[in-house]
């Protein structure tokens, strides 16, 4: 690997390529209906993908965690449909993180960790009951893990989905998002570094989302603007129009508002604590798809409420991911949190400082 | 008919509907519904004292009533349950109309009251895939030929084709013309051989939104609606009363009366949402929005009845419905937090259905443009295909 801060873009070439060739309109038709793609997933998961940002000592691929965050915002602009954040930076990470072993299949998390779980502890077993709740392709994944907070410290635990039940949920988008059962799992816990708990999972959720989201409202916007062109109406195209320019700019606007809060909140993450820009660059993508896909479905008329269109592959997916890992209202509490308790000539290095300043 | 007071009305609607109450839920629109049954038993039960369309003649379903009079009944009538007409609005309102306007006697003796009553379903094949929001730019072609006119094209965007047993069809009688001069309008049964209809599955995963194929299909000149032609007039006044709303009274999730909460914001307290002022602060000013827009759509609707015409401010209370359906939705949506991702969530219909709103008969940019130059008279779009044959500007002009 290069320079760590520098995207490898020859990963991101051959993920870009891979997805071109597979994610078309029709295969993810066809994955939303049988509730995963094996065929994507295999393809992606041979070339090691799922695993960049885990060390290779770790079982891993290697690279960092922008490489990482990169695939991941091409998984989003190809609406790719394969638990590419939950295998890799989030649940790949928490299991190598806390030294356990990966396993070569699908892995998920339960994006709320242990919370509404019980957890006993019996000398170093754990034994969990209770209910997950959204839990990505748990239908497919080999191992569920599970974050938990015993006695103030974080551990990973990780779970061998045969020994849950699990129900069958989808999101918007025709994603799975299963609801996951467990009734006296005994689990083996790894304890985790000190610098990862339930908040600094929570805020990693919301950065792979981040990601996510950059590149399916860029793929939006593109998919808008070629199809304004295209489309005549009145004698003329309809993106000739300043009416429907109007909603072009918006989705560009947003397109790449999104993208640049998604990457300086990846390239502080890779340096170290980056609360202060994860929290503000998913709410920017948040309210960023909100008011792009209002646009884009409008520019697109009739066309773009058709399954028979793609447009509706992402903008499901943007409603869904707008409430994973953190809602509107959730990160502009967070954020009015931490700016109110800055004295007043606090603020200014704060936006401008960002993480560097709350440590 | 001398006018009944609204004690009259009630009790005589009492003997026919059931109260609205709290309780009742309705589809807006069809979504996510194909119940035909509800809606058929409703026209059914008030097509004899004329109670759902009080302004047409009593021989087709009506009960001649005056405007007040007409008026005075559409607001009882929202104390009952009246379930979402979606299925049969186009020809409760918007063709209905349109044949009293534009139809012979006869074709209003034969439509009409089966119209009224919930027997026939009506749709409108208008939009072709070339021509959406530049609708006299249809190419459909009607050729006349003895007695006949036979038909030859697509449709597109057409709802509820496959319930329907009627569609009203805007075709290109003469290519010759400049756009809006050669169309004629037709009554077309869906049954006719050449009517070929593929459902289109949308977004929401609705069906009745459909394409219609016709081949070579052979209509009897009395099916013609209007003058050779004259296509373009009688389609103007179908999209006029859709605007106006004609076909929608006393549906959709409107307020019972003396209640004082509507349903969509006790549904809000059922949800798991966040009881914060930001919140609140969210619900009311949609709840002001709703309010003005549903007055904005009464007073639209009583204009057009009382006018017989239904004029630009159609336009106006589209725009402010369609937002306040989207903003409903959205909140409902935001506040029902994470679970209201799942396809399970509240309110996952209405989010998914929320877009077509501002598309759907006529888009909103569409109803800005009527606002902006029949209303405000400001300088209209330039039309650059105006009185240029239609088949010379077909592969467009810049």
């Amino acid at each position: 690997m290069s320079d760590a801060s520098e995207v490898d873009t020859l990963i991101t070439d051959t993920a870009d390529r891979l997805f071109s060739q597979l994610c078309d309109h029709e295969s993810i038709q066809k994955a939303e209906a049988d509730g995963q793609a094996s065929d994507i997933w295999s393809a992606f998961a041979d070339t090691g993908f799922p695993w960049i940002s885990i060390s290779e000592e770790s079982g891993g691929s290697g690279g960092t965690l922008l490489d990482a965050l990169e695939v991941l915002r091409l998984v989003g602009y190809h609406a790719a449909p394969i638990p590419a954040a939950e295998t890799g930076i989030l649940g790949g990470w928490l299991m190598s993180s806390a030294g356990l072993e990966l396993p070569s299949g699908i892995v998920t998390v339960l994006p709320n960790g242990s919370q509404g779980l019980a957890v006993e502890r019996t000398g170093d077993r754990l034994t969990i009951s209770g209910r997950g709740l959204r839990v990505p392709w748990a239908r497919v994944a080999e191992t569920i893990v599970v974050p938990l907070e015993i006695d103030g410290q974080t551990f990973a635990a990780a779970i061998d989905s045969s020994e849950c039940q699990i129900s069958r949920m989808t999101n918007m988008a025709g994603e799975p998002r299963d609801t996951v059962d467990f009734e006296n799992v005994d689990v083996f816990a790894a304890v985790l570094p000190s610098e990862i708990n339930l908040e600094t999972f929570r805020f990693r959720g919301a950065l792979s989302r981040t990601a996510l989201m950059a590149g399916a409202i860029e793929k939006m916007s593109q998919l808008t603007v070629s199809y304004t062109n295209d489309r005549v109406q009145f004698g003329r195209p309809v993106a000739k129009f300043q009416a429907v320019q109007q909603h072009l700019v918006w989705g560009a606007q947003d397109a790449a508002l999104a993208r640049m809060a998604a990457e300086s909140a990846g390239r502080e993450a890779n340096r170290g604590p980056a609360l202060f820009e994860i929290a503000a660059a998913k709410l920017i993508a948040n309210q960023a798809s909100a008011r792009a896909t209002k646009a884009c479905h409008q520019a697109h008329g009739a066309m773009g409420m058709t399954q028979e269109y793609p447009l509706h592959h992402l903008s499901r997916r943007l409603w869904s991911w707008r409430k994973e890992y953190g809602g509107d209202a959730e990160w502009s509490s967070w954020l009015g949190r931490v700016a109110v308790a800055q004295d007043a000539d606090g603020l200014y290095p704060l936006i401008t400082g960002g993480s560097a300043v709350l440590s | 008919m001398s006018d009944l007071n609204e004690e009259d009305i009630r009790s005589a609607l009492d003997m026919v509907l059931e109260r609205r109450n709290a309780d009742t839920r309705l589809t807006t629109m069809g979504a996510g519904s194909d119940d035909l049954d509800a809606g058929r038993r409703y026209l059914a039960s008030t097509v004899t004292q004329g109670w759902h369309v009080p302004a047409w003649p009593s021989e087709h379903g009506g009960r001649n009533a005056s405007v007040s009079q007409n008026a005075l009944i559409g607001r009882v009538l929202r104390e009952f349950i009246v379930p979402d007409l979606y299925p049969f609005a186009i020809g409760l309102g918007m063709v209905g109309p349109a044949l009293l306007a534009h139809g012979t006697q006869s074709q209003q003796n034969e439509w009409l009251r089966s119209i009224a009553s919930g027997a026939s379903i009506w749709c409108q094949m208008f939009s072709e895939p070339e021509a959406g929001s530049d609708l006299a730019n249809v190419a459909l072609q009607a050729k006349q030929d003895g007695e006949e006119w036979i038909l030859e094209g697509q449709k597109t965007w057409t709802s509820r084709a496959m319930w329907a047993d009627w569609a009203i069809c805007l075709a290109r009688t003469d290519p010759g013309q400049p756009k809006h001069k050669g169309l004629t309008m037709f009554a077309l049964p869906m049954s006719l051989p050449g009517v070929q209809i593929r459902p289109l599955m949308q977004m929401n995963r609705d069906a009745h939104f459909s394409e219609v194929f016709v081949d070579d299909a052979h209509l009897k000149d009395e099916w013609r609606v209007g003058e050779v032609g004259e296509g373009w007039r009688v389609a103007m006044t179908v999209l006029a009363h859709e605007r106006a709303g004609g076909g929608s009274r006393g549906g959709g999730d409107g307020g019972a009366k003396g209640r004082r909460i509507p349903s969509w914001i006790s549904d809000l307290r059922l949800s798991d949402n966040d009881q914060s002022t930001v919140t609140s602060d969210a619900i009311m000013s949609l709840y002001s929005h709703d309010s003005v827009s549903r007055w904005t759509a009464q007073r639209a609707a009583d204009e057009a009845r009382s006018s017989g015409a239904p004029g630009p401010a159609g336009s106006g209370a589209k725009l402010r419905t369609v937002q306040s359906y989207k903003g409903r939705s959205y909140l409902t949506n935001r506040v029902s937090g994470a679970h209201g991702m799942l396809e399970e969530g509240h309110g996952y219909i209405e989010v998914m259905t929320a877009p077509s709103m501002s598309i759907r008969g006529g888009t909103d940019e569409i109803q800005r443009n009527i606002l902006g130059e029949r209303v405000l008279g400001l300088p209209g779009e330039p039309r650059l295909d105006r009185e240029v044959p239609w088949k010379d500007s077909r592969r467009g002009l810049i």
